[in-house]
């Protein structure tokens, strides 16, 4: 019917309206969590003082979801806001704009180590390092909107969460969020931040060791979309997709072409659907290719409870484990 | 008024100088569509400016439908039992990072859709559902066939004639089942068929199916139990039905519209109550919220997704707070407009355009502007006659006002000089559709063989790196060809080779990045033959300096029956320019580049 295209470029924060009384007891802390691996940190840094809602659920795929009008009441009755940034959550300045929230919205990849997007890394590889990465943007982008750099999902990989050593600054981010927020609590979140981080740091150790034990000619596999860049960057192994790195854009023939030639070529050992995608572009792949499809790999989203990844911890050692047993059963 | 010549895009590229700056401007514009109530026209007014821009004769007094795009406007009449549709003269295309608007005058494009009783109509995913009552037939058309003027619509059948409605919902078409038994009733349920007109699935039932919206991903369908939810499912649309609550209120929506910005339905329940509905939500999935009189109208705030509006018999408009539920500000705009009497009598009407809210007063001839953030009156619009239906189009975005550009400084703020040389990132490379060449193109390899093009050669060499007679070489070489022209006009590309024509249907067979010796790179854009001549090449490849959808100005293009043979073609690369253009305006083209 219309459309609005010129399009903010950051995410204000707007007060229109008071939040709203909500059914949350007067202590917790009202927290909102875009999508479900963000809600877990929190819930282990938050323990009982903080009561949290989740945008995006188990199994959904933030890239393109549509929020709904409790959404907006979540987030108007919200004290904290916690969300990835790096463009993951493309719905979110509107929703938080119909909402009029007053609460603080933390970016929770802030001062962790940001990847360029895989297409543009090899352009860019002489610029600074991550931190420096929101001032960069602005400039970074002036040339490419000049010549249509169609950079709807941004230029940083957002799937920052697939490195553990991100996942320690997420979790300090949001120790410091909630620390702000509600002050008594504070040597509460430290406390829980500073155990679940020693877990953290544990997982890490595991999955360098599981990755250890697949030789380095075999460390070469595929998934539907560029979720695991961060992982492949930490852990080496590599990673090929089809599609972006937002679920949103499609593969086209080409890429999909391309991509089993690279498989021929690279000898990939394994490859995986993953819980948010459409697993039939894999499937075809695994069958122009001759791989078996190895399993479901969590890549933008928790499991439901029943399932092998409802936790972030869980969601990692899934991860790996499917991966190794896969490689080097085949 | 036109902003954009094509004629002068054809030539902004060609004429840009390194370091032109952009000559973008940002231009909002917003149009109102009115259809009278008993006369059969249609007048649209600029509403920034509450001018009468023009008046369209229809055939019958018309109930109007704006495309998701906010190209066309369809025009149903259901006493002449034909939709026909307008072209908005608005249009957007997006660039992600932003959007560029095209302005121009509106027109009837031609396109008349006909058969007895058109009653419901649904747009999904581009394509336009008319559902005839008196036939029980629907007539599905393409927003582009529309935009062409063409009539061409596909045609899908029901078992009788009933007051019903079809969805073409990607490769199936929902359509309702009649109530067998009693055929003056509703449609009692949803048939989902496939392209050959096949069920697929079990009909799912939906007694008195009256109502359909859309909501982003989400198509929901109002029956007398509840809503049938369609979402996309593996293989065919998935169907769910969501039950009104037992603690709800006798009664059912007749009417659904979708959320704009947040996922929900606005439907009307009862005569004085609205209903919101989050069909994903696991409890308060429906809310009432009740109105001091009867309804008359109702919409949502496509901007301020927060909004919709109700307009009631007393001459009330209300804000409605979607979030909280409840109606947050009223205003007094008409005399009461009472709901004693036939539904379809002369009442308001409510559109949103950009930051105003619209509503059409029929009975006194104009129409009331509301500032959407005050929620205030804020003037009105004389309308002769009973203005009635109303619908608004329009938005902002960036203006390359290309006409007056190359005038004066041959600045396109398009093309990107860098992109142009060949420096770019893979990605800002974007597969481009046929369209973007459409068009009667000429080769310019007469030209140069018959010396139509020294002077450019002469130019050329101005440089010392080549005498104008070897560049003359270079392009002997570079723009030898035998076809001399190529017609593209939708997914059909004609060759004419030596005065025979190959014809052909081609698809996009996405695109290849090549680096040159020289470091730069190009993309060549690759379409495929579908079917036709067998002498048409298998493959085609354009080259035209640009890298994402965009018009193409002239192009180089490489052809034959292997793909990847055709990648490594870097010497010969016909070269077309418009048929338009005579000889000269070719070399001077070619010289201000």
């Amino acid at each position: 019917m219309f459309r609005t295209l010129n399009l903010a470029a950051a995410a204000s924060v707007i007060t229109l309206i008071c939040a709203t009384a909500s059914g949350a007891s007067a202590q917790e802390l009202k927290v909102v969590a875009s999508f479900s691996v963000i809600a877990d940190f929190a819930k282990n840094v938050g323990g009982d003082r903080v009561a949290i809602t989740t945008l995006v659920g188990p199994n959904g795929d933030a890239h393109v979801y549509e929020p709904k009008p409790a959404d907006a009441a979540a987030l108007a009755a919200a004290d904290v806001v916690l969300t990835n940034g790096l463009q993951l959550e493309g719905f979110l300045p509107r929703l938080i704009e119909a909402s009029g929230t007053k609460a603080p919205i933390i970016e929770l990849t802030k001062g962790g180590e940001v990847l360029k997007n895989a297409e543009e890394e090899h352009h860019h590889h002489h610029e600074g390092e991550a931190g420096e990465a929101h001032e960069h943007k602005a400039a970074d982008h002036d040339e490419a909107e000049e010549g249509h750099g169609h950079h709807h999902h941004g230029e940083y990989d957002p799937h920052a969460w697939q490195s553990v050593h991100n996942a320690e600054v997420y979790v300090k981010n949001i120790a410091d969020a909630f620390c702000a927020a509600d002050a008594a609590g504070c040597d509460t979140y430290k406390a829980n931040a500073e155990a679940y981080g020693k877990k953290l740091e544990a997982l890490d150790k595991e999955v360098r060791d599981a990755i250890a034990e697949i030789p380095e000619e075999k460390r070469t596999i595929i998934t539907s979309h560029d979720a695991f860049g961060y992982f492949q960057h930490e852990y080496g192994l590599r990673f090929l997709a089809p599609e972006g790195i937002s679920t949103e854009s499609e593969a086209s023939a080409a890429d999909v072409a391309a991509l089993v030639k690279q498989v021929k070529e690279d000898k990939a050992s394994a490859i995986f659907v993953e819980n948010v995608t459409n697993p039939r572009l894999i499937e075809q792949i695994a069958s122009e290719t001759g791989l078996k499809v190895g399993g479901e790999l969590y890549s933008d989203a928790l499991s439901d409870e029943s399932g092998p990844a409802s936790t972030y911890i869980d969601m990692v050692r899934h991860n790996v484990e499917t991966i190794k047993t896969d490689i080097l059963g085949s | 008024m036109k902003l954009k010549s094509t004629a002068a895009t054809a030539l902004a590229l060609i004429l840009a100088l390194p370091g032109a700056a952009a000559q973008a401007e940002d231009v909002t514009a917003w149009r109102l569509f009115v259809a009278d109530r008993d006369a059969p026209k249609v007048t649209v007014i600029d509403a920034l400016k509450s001018e009468t821009i023009d008046m369209f004769q229809l055939e019958s007094p018309a109930v109007l439908y704006p495309s998701d795009s906010g190209r066309l406007i369809f025009a149903r009449q259901a006493d002449a039992g034909v939709v026909t549709t307008l072209a908005s003269g608005i249009a957007f295309e997006d660039h992600g990072d932003h959007g560029d608007i095209e302005v121009e005058a509106p027109k009837l494009t031609g396109t008349k859709i006909a058969g007895q009783k058109p009653s419901h109509f649904v747009e999904h995913g581009g394509e336009f559902a008319t559902f005839f009552d008196g036939e029980g037939v629907a007539r599905i058309i393409s927003e582009k066939a529309a935009l062409e003027g063409k009539s061409d619509t596909r045609e899908v059948k029901t078992d009788s004639p009933q007051h019903g409605v079809a969805v073409a919902y990607d490769d199936h078409v929902l359509l309702s089942e009649p109530n067998k038994e009693q055929p003056d009733e509703l449609p009692v349920g949803i048939r989902t068929v496939d392209e050959d007109g096949k069920q697929v699935g079990d009909i799912a039932d939906c007694p008195d199916l009256h109502g359909e919206g859309s909501s982003g991903n989400v198509l929901a369908l109002a029956c007398a139990t509840g809503l049938l939810v369609v979402t996309h499912g593996e293989g065919a649309p998935q169907i769910r039905h969501l039950p009104y609550p037992d603690d709800l209120p006798e009664g059912k929506a007749t009417t659904l519209v979708g959320g704009r910005g947040l996922q929900y339905f606005l439907g009307n329940y009862g005569s004085d109550k609205v209903v919101l509905i989050d069909p994903a939500a696991e409890t308060d999935a429906f809310r009432l919220v009740e109105l001091a009189t009867r309804r008359v109208h109702f919409a949502v705030d496509p901007i301020r997704a927060r909004f919709a509006y109700v307009f009631t018999e007393d001459g009330k408009l209300h804000q409605l707070d979607v979030i909280k539920g409840e109606i947050t500000k009223s205003i007094s705009l008409t005399d009461p407009y009472s709901m004693d009497g036939h539904w379809n009598d002369p009442r308001p009407r409510i559109a949103v355009a950009g930051d105003k809210i619209v509503l059409t007063d029929p009975l006194q001839g104009k129409l009331h502007l509301v500032d959407a953030a005050s929620f205030t009156e804020a003037g009105d619009i004389a309308v002769e006659g009973k203005p009635f239906n109303i619908v608004a189009v329009g938005g902002s975005g960036q203006s390359h006002d290309e006409a007056s550009a190359s005038e004066h400084n041959h600045a396109h703020s398009h093309g990107n000089d860098q992109i142009y040389k060949g420096y770019f990132e893979d990605g800002q490379v974007k597969d481009r559709p046929l369209s973007d060449w459409a068009g009667d193109w000429q080769s310019v390899y007469p030209y140069l063989t018959d010396g139509t093009l020294d002077p450019v050669m002469a130019h050329k060499a101005e440089d010392g790196k080549k005498s104008a007679a070897e560049y003359k070489a270079y392009y002997e070489v570079g723009y030898k060809t035998n076809v001399e022209r190529i017609t593209i006009e939708g997914d059909t590309v004609t060759f004419f080779r030596e005065g025979k024509p190959l014809k052909a249907r081609y698809a996009s067979d996405g695109h290849e990045i090549l680096t040159y010796e020289k470091g730069n790179r190009g993309v060549r854009f690759i379409f495929k033959k579908v079917d036709g001549d067998a002498d048409a090449p298998d493959y085609f490849q354009f080259s035209d300096h640009k890298i994402a959808p965009e018009k193409a100005d002239h192009y180089h293009l490489y052809w034959g029956d292997d793909r990847a043979a055709l990648l490594k073609e870097v010497t010969n690369w016909p070269t077309y320019y418009p048929s338009s253009l005579s000889a000269k305006d070719v070399a001077q083209e070619m010289m201000a580049h």
